[in-house]
């Protein structure tokens, strides 16, 4: 008779586990994890044309999982009583986790490997490292990640406007409730919707108001998207538009969870605002402000509605962001393989930074004393 | 009809006694008791079926609805009627794939087979879809195997997707004898619809880009000469001399030919193209994009190389395009550049013309004009590797139309496949086809009989309207040199890739249209080889009916 008494702290009951139930628990998990692989192997088999029993959809594999995964939760607590409880909190998120992540995530891995045009009879097929070294010969490739760091170091401008902004708000000015709420709005707008309304209709060049005060101030022939510098700077606009105030929101949030009193003890000791502010409230924000400049990174990264919608990542690729050369190599040229290793590669990529920036960002928030 | 079209027809076209004799004709169906038993008279064969159905709701009385739909579809039964017997069809059960656009093509094709569903017994399901999610549906159910529907409302340049893959149903003798093939314009007869002698498709659209311009540009004293440009080279040297000069409409700067630099999903390709076709589409050779024996492409050939170095010379014309071209993709400059009043000449489809009447925010209405794709005074011999001083003209059709398919999964159930067939039969009749030009129903015409004006003088329509509009289309299917695209796999990658290339050519960073062309070229290649080089071979000379 096995007990988990005494094994461990705070076990609210003593379990007395027959053998019985052990080999019950054991025998479930084990007899539905062969379910699983028997059925997955089956239908393998059938898709591969080596058996034929006219499977139509996954779904058999699909409700062997859930099977499976049913079992193994339940074979936990046959197994370890009360321990086994425990870790059904977490068990079914982690078998969701599996599912919905990991293994789609391997699955992409296989096709990232593969040559896999849609409109090809042959289908999918492993093709090495060829889509490698495609991406490392694709000027467009590259020409989008060269654009991606310009559209990421345009988060330092970003970040200096939302602080300004912020600090305004935190300030006994009038209305600032009104103020606040305005300012949320263009977050609240879909990429797409600001896209067509400023970019396609504020900012277009004949009939657009922006184009037309541009004009009553003297200016001739303007395009708003005509140089590859200019409408890499209007994209830039736009997205830092729309997100400005998320960087915003959080570093007022920040600047409202400082304390008064160090504000007034450094008043009191003479120091100026200026000081006040680089030696008390820029030190006190930099976790907020790291925080947001990373998910604000995170956002930037995926940049491709606007892009997409206004200028096709033209004239010439200038504005092209990763996202939305992925996207014209997914879906207008159904090259699945090629298109997702590029996806996958971004995904590193992007892990990589962030790990590197976190890092960086761990050691500058340390305090200097 | 085009709803834009349509709206315009009937707001400005349309001849105060056809509307009263329309209204007359309906007032007295209603009083013999209703239409339908007119209708099932009718069907039968007995009385003029083209004039009755033309009175449905009748033009100028409101947007037909589904009753209107049904009631046409029971109205043209007869032909059905004479292949099926009633309940012939019970107890099966069809699954129809096509799109919703604009709340029309499913859902007047829901109507117009409720009677066919009701004499035949069948019953259909219906998989409705954006037209931007259409492209995407159909490419993840061939790739994955997963083709779920029977019947399938697809555009020409799929057939290499489908039927180059024997994914679809091969069309019953019978069929074509229903819906009279022999009626189709010109370019949409084999080996349009057609794979390796087998037939696919029933017809019931035709697509092709015409030329627009505006009419207060030419004539005596006018900005852009005595008369309107009909080759490439004239179209360019007006271009260039109207910079610099004031469009008489709107007092803002003119120009000349709207070219769309920006890609567009694949389609702003098209418009390249209506340049190159005059160049390049040799009236002996059917093929024009890529050597038929070698998949080798032909866009960076003398001609190709020609059309786009022309509109490069465009670019370095200072004022010849409007200021923001660059970021101008067709629809720009069909809809804010041209329609308001930028620009003399363009080449879109039909409904720019349409809605260049009915669209509020249209200046140019009074002043637009139609005519084909401008020629060329030379054509470019690919076989020959040399220009002909001939002059050349090859109006291009521009997505070839839609089309009904049926797929291969009712091959085996010949009951099934009868009642797969009839539906589409039906949808593609002849009959049903003028309804279906002559009331919004998202499809243009595409017969020889839908350019008979005494049929659409008589249901109400304003003769002189319907033969400007019509015109210029009926010339365009039935030229002799038209330009039909290749109908093979994949071939929204070539347009797609070929943008890119065009975007990063036109904002200067290749050095010479010949560099842009080689890179499109590679890019192709590519394709080519992805996809398959051999396949794509036989599939391209099926579709090219070699």
């Amino acid at each position: 008779m096995a007990s988990t008494e005494a094994d461990y702290l705070h076990i609210v009951t003593a379990d007395n586990i027959s053998a019985a139930r052990i080999r019950f628990g054991k025998t479930i998990i084990w007899a539905s994890a062969a379910l699983l692989c028997v059925v997955g192997l089956v239908q393998y088999l059938d898709t591969q044309g080596v058996v034929s029993l006219g499977f139509e959809t996954w779904r058999p594999t699909l409700y062997a999982f859930l099977i499976w995964a049913s079992c193994l939760c339940w074979g936990q607590v046959l197994l370890y009583g009360e321990r086994g409880k425990r870790s059904l909190f977490v068990l079914p998120a982690a078998l969701f986790v599996v599912a919905m992540v990991v293994f789609p995530l391997i699955f992409a891995l296989g096709i990232a490997f593969s040559n896999w045009n849609l409109s090809s009879p042959t289908g999918r097929q492993f093709n090495g490292l060829d889509n490698v070294r495609q991406m490392w010969a694709d000027p467009f490739y590259w020409n989008a990640l060269k654009n991606m760091v310009w559209y990421t170091l345009a988060i330092v401008v970003e970040y200096a406007i939302a602080f300004g902004l912020a600090l305004a708000l935190n300030a006994q000015i009038r209305a600032r409730k009104f103020f606040r709420v305005a300012f949320l709005l263009p977050l609240m707008l879909s990429p797409v919707a600001v896209s067509w309304m400023i970019g396609k209709s504020m900012l277009e060049i004949r009939f657009g108001p922006v184009a037309h005060l541009v004009r009553e101030l003297g200016f001739d022939q303007i395009s708003f998207f005509g140089s590859p510098e200019m409408a890499r700077f209007m994209i830039m606009a736009m997205d830092a538009w729309t997100f400005i105030p998320f960087m915003m929101i959080m570093i007022l949030a920040g600047l409202q969870a400082i304390p008064k009193e160090l504000h007034e003890a450094a008043e009191v000791d003479g120091a100026s605002g200026w000081r006040r502010f680089w030696e008390i409230t820029f030190p006190l924000m930099l976790p907020v402000s790291i925080t947001a400049i990373l998910i604000r990174i995170i956002f930037k990264l995926k940049l491709a509605d606007i892009i997409i919608n206004i200028t096709a990542g033209g004239p010439g690729g200038a504005t092209d962001s990763v996202t939305s050369f992925i996207f014209r190599e997914y879906r207008d040229r159904s090259n699945v393989g090629y298109g997702t290793l590029l996806a996958i590669v971004y995904l590193v990529l992007i892990v990589i930074a962030m790990t590197i920036l976190m890092k960086l960002a761990d050691r500058w928030m340390r305090p200097r004393y | 009809m085009k709803i834009d079209l349509y709206k315009y027809a009937v707001a400005a076209g349309l001849t105060r006694r056809g509307l009263l004799k329309g209204a007359a004709s309906v007032g007295a169906l209603a009083a013999l008791g209703g239409l339908a038993p007119a209708g099932r008279a009718l069907a039968g064969g007995h009385g003029n079926v083209r004039a009755e159905i033309l009175k449905v709701p009748g033009v100028g009385m409101g947007s037909p609805t589904d009753a209107d739909w049904q009631k046409v579809g029971e109205m043209c039964l007869g032909p059905t009627m004479e292949r099926v017997a009633q309940g012939e069809f019970a107890g099966v059960e069809l699954t129809f794939m096509g799109l919703n656009n604009q709340n029309l093509h499913n859902f007047l094709f829901r109507g117009f087979l409720k009677p066919w569903e009701a004499y035949t017994g069948a019953k259909i399901n219906w998989i409705d879809l954006a037209q931007a999610d259409y492209n995407a549906r159909l490419q993840q159910s061939i790739a994955t195997g997963t083709v779920d529907f029977d019947i399938l409302e697809m555009g020409a340049p799929f057939e290499g997707d489908t039927a180059g893959r024997g994914l679809l149903d091969e069309m019953p003798g019978w069929v074509s004898e229903q819906i009279d093939e022999g009626d189709l314009v010109g370019y949409l007869q084999p080996p349009v619809g057609t794979w390796d002698g087998k037939k696919y498709r029933v017809t019931i659209d035709g697509d092709c880009h015409t030329f627009a311009y505006r009419k207060d540009y030419f004539g005596a004293g006018a900005i852009g000469g005595e008369t309107v440009p009909s080759t490439w080279q004239q179209v360019n040297a007006l271009s260039k001399a109207l910079a610099g000069q004031t469009d008489p409409l709107t007092g803002l700067p003119a120009h000349g030919y709207l070219d769309p630099l920006k890609g567009w999903g694949g389609f702003g390709f098209y418009f390249i193209a209506n340049r190159a076709t005059a160049y390049v589409k040799h009236p002996d050779d059917p093929a024009w994009l890529f050597d038929a024996d070698t998949m080798k492409p032909r866009v960076n050939n003398p001609g190709w190389v020609q059309a786009i170095q022309d509109v490069m010379d465009l670019i370095a014309t200072p004022g010849a395009y409007p200021a923001d071209q660059i970021n101008a993709d067709p629809g720009t400059t069909a809809f804010q550049q041209f329609l308001a009043g930028t620009g003399s000449m363009l080449m879109w489809w039909g409904d720019v013309g349409s809605s260049a009447r009915t669209s509020d925010t249209s200046v140019v209405g009074d002043v637009v004009g139609f005519g084909i794709n401008p020629g060329s005074d030379r054509r470019y011999n690919a076989a020959a590797g040399a220009w002909e001083d001939v002059a050349n003209e090859a109006p291009q059709m521009a997505y070839i139309g839609w089309g009904i398919y049926v797929t291969a999964r009712v091959s085996g159930d010949e009951k099934k496949r009868k009642a797969a067939w009839s539906a589409a039969a039906h949808l593609g009749g002849k009959d049903l086809s003028l309804w279906m030009s002559a009331y919004p129903s998202g499809f243009q015409p595409y017969r020889n009989s839908h350019f008979n004006y005494e049929e659409w003088e008589a249901a109400g329509y304003d003769r002189a309207f319907v033969e400007d509009y019509l015109g210029s289309n009926a010339d365009s299917y039935n030229h002799p040199n038209a330009a039909v695209e290749p109908r093979i796999p994949g071939i929204f990658q070539y347009y797609s890739v070929a943008e890119d290339e065009l975007a990063k050519g036109f904002a200067g960073q290749y050095a010479s249209a010949q560099e842009t062309a080689d890179a499109i070229a590679a890019a192709w290649e590519r394709i080519t080889d992805q996809i398959g080089r051999d396949s794509q071979i036989a599939l391209y000379k099926a579709s090219l009916g070699m």
